[in-house]
């Protein structure tokens, strides 16, 4: 009698394959030839009236049969706000000189110092074709651009994948190189040198500079059983080229009080001293990303690691998980993210006035030792001709310190680190046509 | 010499290959896939890189900036 049941099951099994082998030729015919859309609206916005940020993009698939794929995504950024400079707060007000060298801001005692001259659009397009190369190949190509105000990227990548064990294994290589412009508003800064009055522009080299980037990836995808997958990347990036960040600033300070150094302005100017930073014209990371995705039934798990280091000293460690439940003709998906790094070995909050300058310095808080977590949750719907809308909430906090080391005078009893806090939102459409 | 090793992680593998063509049901839902929200994974990448120092993993990142 089991024997029996057992031979009906496999009876069962054996002829839902055929008639599901012979069912997806139809279901590929009916994909193939459409284009499917997936579009989104994100705003971004910081606390404090930081960056804020208003993005649209839209992709589009079509797919031409065998496995044909194009795909191209457009996106649009429009940015406004403040950004941390890298000069440290004070208990007196501090001016400086704007990025173009024409004007004036303040910052009021107590505040850390906020570039607030920052406005900027930006457009970037993608583009990748993908198709089997042979039995079991894939090959894709793809290429990317974007163009915003003071800067301008241009960037190709290939990659390879081979499938083996009946597909349960894939491997896969692939390279990308990109050719980044830098043109900064007021000019190139000289590295390290002195904010200088409006109007001067002695320490500012016009033209632009270039950046390029060389990424290397090597992956590997294993089903682990009916319901599992686990996806393991190594990426290896080399980046060379004008790697500042032409506005950020660091404060000199007096060795005992840790207060920035007095300049007194010939016209309108700064009335402290400040350098611009100085990075290496060489980056090189590394890192190992794995990712698992799980059924529990319906509901699904996507687990994420990835760990980074590179030769400017900085590690990072990153963990992310996602769990989808099914609702009503939808889904809820709440999301968590946590992310921490060191410094690099260049980061210094201030610079000492009188000692020896370093090669390299930066206060850029984002090579800071800090910790950041995201909480996120998002909620999306099928609509009954087969489309899917959603809508996502994330909420981001940033919060960092600075070396006990590098804090110097009353420095200590002020906020040295701009703690960041930052609300997503984000409307999604995927339609077909 | 060098092959060796590769070998003996693909025949390691092979052993994990257990799940065969028709049994693919779950793997084949659309949220089963490791790229199941292309857009999102993006968005997530631009902003994370433009305020952290570490970018990429999953992918190629798309489309420079001059945030970072």
């Amino acid at each position: 009698m089991k024997d029996k049941d057992n031979f009906n099951a496999t009876l069962a099994a054996a002829t839902c394959a055929l008639l599901g082998s012979a069912a997806t030729p139809v279901a590929a015919e009916e994909e193939a030839g459409r284009w499917s859309f997936d579009s989104t609206l994100l705003y971004y916005g910081e606390s404090d009236d930081r960056v804020q940020d208003i993005s649209a993009a839209v992709s589009a698939l079509r797919d031409f049969g065998d496995e044909r794929k194009l795909s191209a995504t457009l996106t649009a950024d429009t940015l406004t706000g403040a950004s941390a400079s890298g000069a440290i707060a004070l208990n007196r007000p501090q001016t400086f000189t704007s990025p173009s060298g024409r004007a004036v801001y303040t910052t009021a005692a107590g505040e850390v110092p906020l570039d607030d001259t920052f406005l900027d659009t930006r457009f970037a397009l993608n583009a990748s074709w993908s198709q089997p190369l042979a039995r079991l190949y894939t090959f894709s190509a793809g290429a990317s651009f974007s163009t915003e105000y003071d800067y301008t990227h241009l960037g190709a990548n290939l990659s390879l994948a081979r499938d083996f064990n009946k597909r349960n294994t894939t491997l896969s290589a692939g390279v990308a190189w990109s050719q980044d412009d830098v043109d900064p508003v007021g000019g190139r800064p000289i590295p390290l040198s002195q904010m200088l009055d409006v109007g001067n522009g002695a320490n500012k080299r016009n033209g632009g500079e270039s950046k390029d980037v060389l990424d290397l990836l090597l992956g590997f995808t294993q089903v682990l059983n009916r319901t599992t997958v686990l996806r393991v990347n190594y990426s290896y990036s080399d980046s060379s080229g004008y790697l500042n960040d032409p506005y950020k600033l660091l404060s000199v300070v007096d060795p005992l009080t840790g207060d920035t150094l007095v300049r007194v302005p010939v016209g309108q100017g700064p009335d402290g001293v400040y350098v611009f930073e100085s990075r290496p014209d060489k980056r090189t990371k590394q890192s190992l990303y794995a990712e698992v995705k799980h059924a529990f039934g319906t509901p699904v798990m996507h687990f994420a690691y990835r760990y980074m280091t590179d030769d400017w000293g900085i590690d990072s460690n990153t963990a992310e998980l996602r769990v989808r439940w099914p609702l009503g003709d939808g889904y809820i998906e709440p999301q968590l993210r946590y992310y921490t790094q060191s410094a690099a070995d260049f980061y210094r909050a201030s610079l000492v006035g009188g000692a020896a300058l370093p090669r390299y310095a930066s206060a850029d808080f984002r090579l800071g030792d800090f910790d950041a977590t995201t909480l996120g949750i998002k909620y999306g719907h099928g609509t009954a001709s087969g489309n899917e809308w959603s809508l996502r909430a994330e909420y981001y906090q940033q919060n960092g310190s600075v070396p006990r080391e590098q804090i110097v005078g009353n420095q200590a009893n002020r906020e040295q680190y701009p703690d960041l806090s930052a609300v997503i939102v984000q409307f999604g459409y995927r339609f077909r046509l | 010499m060098k092959k060796i090793p590769l070998c003996l992680v693909l025949l390691g593998l092979a052993g994990c290959a257990g799940v065969q063509p028709w049994e693919r049901d779950v793997l084949a839902r659309p949220e089963m896939s490791l790229d199941d929200s292309p857009l999102d994974a993006a968005i997530d990448d631009h902003i994370y890189f433009s305020k952290e120092a570490s970018s990429g993993g999953r992918g190629f990142g798309g489309g420079g900036c001059g945030c970072n």
